[in-house]
């Protein structure tokens, strides 16, 4: 049987959905004899790479390059599963809109700093005016909300889509879960 | 006062032939009948005044949905309580109400035990259907009891209604217009100013979501006692 | 040769993604490295406004990996606020949950992201780095990694009802009591997990000799230590009270009220990096640069108080002969024997009668304006300072997250190490995978810290001073 070419990234989240991937716990054994995990955070490749069949993104668009990245992803891949609240609402990581970037980096790089008080400009990415949820910039194939996701579901999720069946997500999570 | 007469009225709902007394709304009728219609502002116990649209339906004959909970019922008419344009409209109002305010469930006081949350795995909605807005609102907790929170609210107006039909205080209105309306104490006074409140917490309990809430308690210990509005209308009208 | 950069992008098998640059000078010799933290998330600035009371689950939504620290410390900060003090049960409850996560976090970091290492070596194919690979060659080793952080999760899901952004931790203390029946089952799993921890433990020992260059120059430098303590001076990473050491050993300034954390502890902006760097204020910056973590904890502490993890530390302590321990490669020995230490603690907590009482919450409603929590994230010291109104509502939020703190020592130590193994006319995919491990070694926590990203490339670029392009390799 020819695995599955996962691909996993996280964006402007916390994490904690792919912690709830290792959640999972033995059943990530199961997991890993169906599938080959070709970029994800957990392993050292340094390219997104060509022709992935399924790529699970965490977290919200948040700078320039969380864009191009995803741009990059939706060539590539497949099938796009955005995984948790925030790649699907943008969730607490699109909390910074309410103020703006402007005010956000103000309070973190001049009000809480005791010296050399100015933005980061050099190297770091430029954030994006708002955060946004990935739908908002490519299709999206699946949603599974959940902050984070719940471990039960993301297996169910990727049992469904490796032996083809059908699942009700929405008996498995939701927003807040 | 001249009273209407109250007539018996035969019609259909989703093919089932259902009667109901002329005064009845298709959501009364549909919910005795065991129908599922969904709802948002609603509460039963409460006046309808069909701000949410949740509840449409479809009418033979009639080129728009309207709100079955403030319809009255007509002889003979055809009900279609669902349809591929009812669910699409639904998922597109759904998703309006998220994506107006700014409601992240993960961190609400009241996720879990939420209407708008449970609307959302009802109607199996994926993710918002328009942009969101990213309007932020001043919370007031000045109310030694409660908190109002208008980043939550959906403007269901269920708070007024129970205000001025249930406690008979009217302390609360809607003030401003479209995106920027807003749930209000007296003349827009702090909640702790506000002379007409009786601070009974009925707003809070029939509140659908997180917009108005029990001050100092966890998520874990929010109870949300929407019944006890029916219930407690139901005794009135049996004494 | 002109001046050029290399940039290993995404740093990988870490907690969040930043990137590494290390400028080449005109003679080939490696100047400078640095870590670059490439994004930023805000929470500073839209907590405010919030209720305090949404405090513990919004700063959760900082890291999915220690949300039980930001619990912790927003819990703490919020019941100064309400001037309450939990019962017994409910601090205990605390810091059973906040040792659970230790466990699985330092588990994580060394079973799912370090072990490929110390199997394969630095040197084995980039392929073949990963517990996916482990699950292969080493099923036993990978089983036993995840059951052991299954265990510390499992706990956490018990006591405080989810894995991952609990919701039992509550300001004035926990949500629920705990069971008998919980208590039984988590005590019963006690010797069969300490058994892993141990073979953990015995199987980095026994594998360290070959190491010894990494040992050497895996951020091998002297820095101050923080870390906090109790009263007696052992291993605390719930209650106590700040402590600064020097590379010596000698204390320069103890029992700190967290809450005065300011007046030692200031903060510098790095232009190109969103991660801030704390310095200690009375040594300035960057003289002031800290350690903080397992390594810090143990090399400050003087006793871990519990037997087993009591003497490891005997050993442990020989390796600095009198002196702290100051190789940022024995952070992973340190984390080791803080697993062994976390099993032993739980399961004397949850004997305690104390623990299983049902007065688990104290309540209140907010009697001072301001408040500040503190507690031993499995990364280091993490501050939670919130200004409140008479209402409720935060006006302010300060925070300093644990890795945040090792931000100036993590640059020194990609620095050293860069300086060492990258020979900037043959550059090896080995060498580059160093630099990253001593990023590892820190097990920073970037998701937190302000929350990171890199660019996806596996190229190496090549630029001169004025940063254009001159050459790109490949990595492979």
């Amino acid at each position: 049987m020819k695995k599955i070419r996962l691909g996993t990234i996280w964006l402007d989240g916390c994490s904690g959905c792919h912690m709830s991937f290792l959640d999972m716990d033995e059943r990530l054994i199961e997991i890993a004899e169906y599938v080959d995990v070709v970029y994800s955070p957990y392993v050292d490749m340094k390219e997104f790479p060509e022709s992935v069949d399924l790529t699970i993104v965490e977290g919200a668009l948040s700078t320039d390059h969380d864009l191009r990245i995803i741009k990059k992803i939706r060539e590539n891949s497949k099938l796009i599963l955005a995984l948790g609240d925030c790649a699907i609402t943008g969730n607490v990581s699109a909390m910074k809109n309410l103020y703006g970037s402007e005010a956000v980096l103000q309070r973190g790089y001049f009000e809480l700093a005791d010296l050399n008080q100015k933005y980061p400009s050099k190297v770091v990415p430029t954030l994006l005016e708002s955060v946004i949820p990935l739908h908002e910039a490519v299709k999206v194939d699946y949603f599974l909300p959940g902050c984070p996701t719940p471990a039960d579901a993301i297996y169910e999720m990727l049992k469904s889509l490796i032996e083809g069946t059908e699942i009700k997500i929405h008996e498995l999570t939701r927003f807040g879960k | 006062m001249i009273k209407e007469k109250v007539r018996v009225k035969n019609f259909k709902i989703d093919g089932v032939c259902v009667t109901g007394q002329s005064n009845q709304t298709i959501l009364e009728v549909a919910h005795d009948n065991d129908i599922e219609i969904p709802t948002m502002c609603h509460l039963r116990g409460l006046s309808n005044v069909g701000s949410c649209r949740m509840c449409i339906v479809e009418i033979e004959g009639r080129h728009e949905p309207i709100p079955s909970c403030t319809a009255k019922i007509k002889e003979g008419m055809e009900v279609t309580t669902s349809s591929p344009r009812i669910k699409a409209a639904r998922e597109m109002i759904l998703s309006m109400m998220f994506s107006e305010r700014s409601h992240t469930c993960s961190t609400c006081v009241v996720n879990g035990d939420c209407q708008l949350q449970s609307k959302s795995v009802e109607l199996e909605l994926g993710h918002s259907f328009t942009p969101y807005l990213n309007q932020r609102f001043e919370v007031d907790a000045s109310h030694k009891n409660f908190v109002n929170d208008p980043n939550r609210c959906i403007l269901c107006t269920r708070c007024i209604r129970v205000c001025d039909e249930i406690e008979g205080a009217h302390a609360l209105d809607l003030f401003g217009r479209g995106l920027n309306t807003r749930i209000i104490h007296d003349m827009d006074e702090p909640w702790a100013d506000s002379t007409s409140c009786t601070s009974c917490g009925k707003c809070v309990y029939v509140c659908p979501t997180g917009a108005l809430y029990e001050k100092d308690i966890s998520e874990e210990e929010v109870v949300k006692k929407r019944e006890i509005i029916t219930e407690l209308v139901k005794n009135r009208g049996q004494r | 040769m002109q001046n050029r950069t290399i940039v290993i992008d995404p740093v990988t098998r870490i907690e969040g993604h930043a990137k590494i640059t290390i400028d080449i000078d005109k003679s080939d010799k490696v100047k400078d490295a640095k870590i670059h933290v490439t994004q930023y998330r805000g929470f500073e600035k839209f907590c405010e406004g919030r209720m305090y009371t949404e405090m513990p689950a919004l700063t959760a939504r900082t890291c999915g990996i220690c949300p039980v620290s930001h619990v912790i410390s927003a819990t703490k900060a919020i019941d100064e606020i309400l001037g309450v003090t939990p019962p017994k049960a409910g601090t205990n409850i605390r810091k059973i949950v906040n040792l659970a996560q230790l466990l699985q976090s330092h588990t994580l970091n060394f079973y799912h992201l370090s072990s490929p290492d110390f199997i394969y070596g630095f040197d084995a194919p980039k392929e073949d780095r990963n517990i996916f690979k482990m699950m292969q060659t080493h099923p036993e080793m990978a089983r036993d990694g995840i059951n052991l952080r299954a265990f510390g999760q499992k706990i956490i899901e018990d006591l405080a009802g989810k894995r991952i952004h609990p919701t039992g931790i509550i300001p004035g203390g926990a949500a629920h009591k705990i069971d008998e029946s919980t208590k039984e089952a988590i005590l019963e799993q006690i010797p069969a997990m300490l058994k892993i921890a141990q073979s953990a433990l015995e199987f980095f020992r026994d594998n360290l000799h070959k190491f010894q260059e990494e040992i050497d120059y895996l951020g091998a430098f002297p820095s101050l230590f923080m870390a906090l303590t109790n009263k007696e001076g052992t291993l605390e990473h719930y209650d106590g009270k700040l402590c600064f050491m020097d590379s010596e050993g000698n204390i320069l300034k103890d029992r700190i009220e967290p809450r005065d954390y300011k007046e030692f502890i200031g903060e510098t902006v790095e232009e190109d990096s969103y991660l801030k760097s704390p310095y200690y204020k009375p040594l300035g910056y960057p003289q002031g640069m800290y350690r903080v973590g397992a390594l810090a904890r143990l090399n400050i502490a003087k006793t871990c108080g519990t037997p087993l993890a009591d003497k490891e530390l005997k050993k442990f302590k020989a390796l600095g002969a009198g002196k702290p321990v100051l190789n940022t490669f024995y952070y992973h020995y340190a984390r080791l024997i803080e697993m062994v230490y976390a099993l032993e603690k739980i399961e004397e907590l949850l004997k305690s009668d104390e623990t299983m009482s049902a007065n688990v919450r104290s309540t209140s409603t907010v009697s001072y304006d301001k408040g500040v929590g503190c507690s031993e994230a499995p990364r280091g010291t993490l501050f939670h300072e919130y200004h409140v109104t008479k209402d409720g509502i935060i006006t302010a939020v300060n925070l300093i997250i644990a890795t945040g703190n090792n931000n100036l020592a993590m640059n020194a130590g990609v620095k050293q190490v860069a300086q060492k193994f990258v020979d900037t006319k043959n550059i090896t995919d080995g060498a580059l995978n160093r630099v990253e491990a001593v990023i590892r070694c820190f097990d920073p926590c970037l998701s937190c810290s302000t929350h990171a990203l890199g660019i996806v490339s596996s190229k190496i670029e090549i630029r001169d001073h004025n940063k254009k392009i001159i050459r790109v390799i490949e990595r492979s």
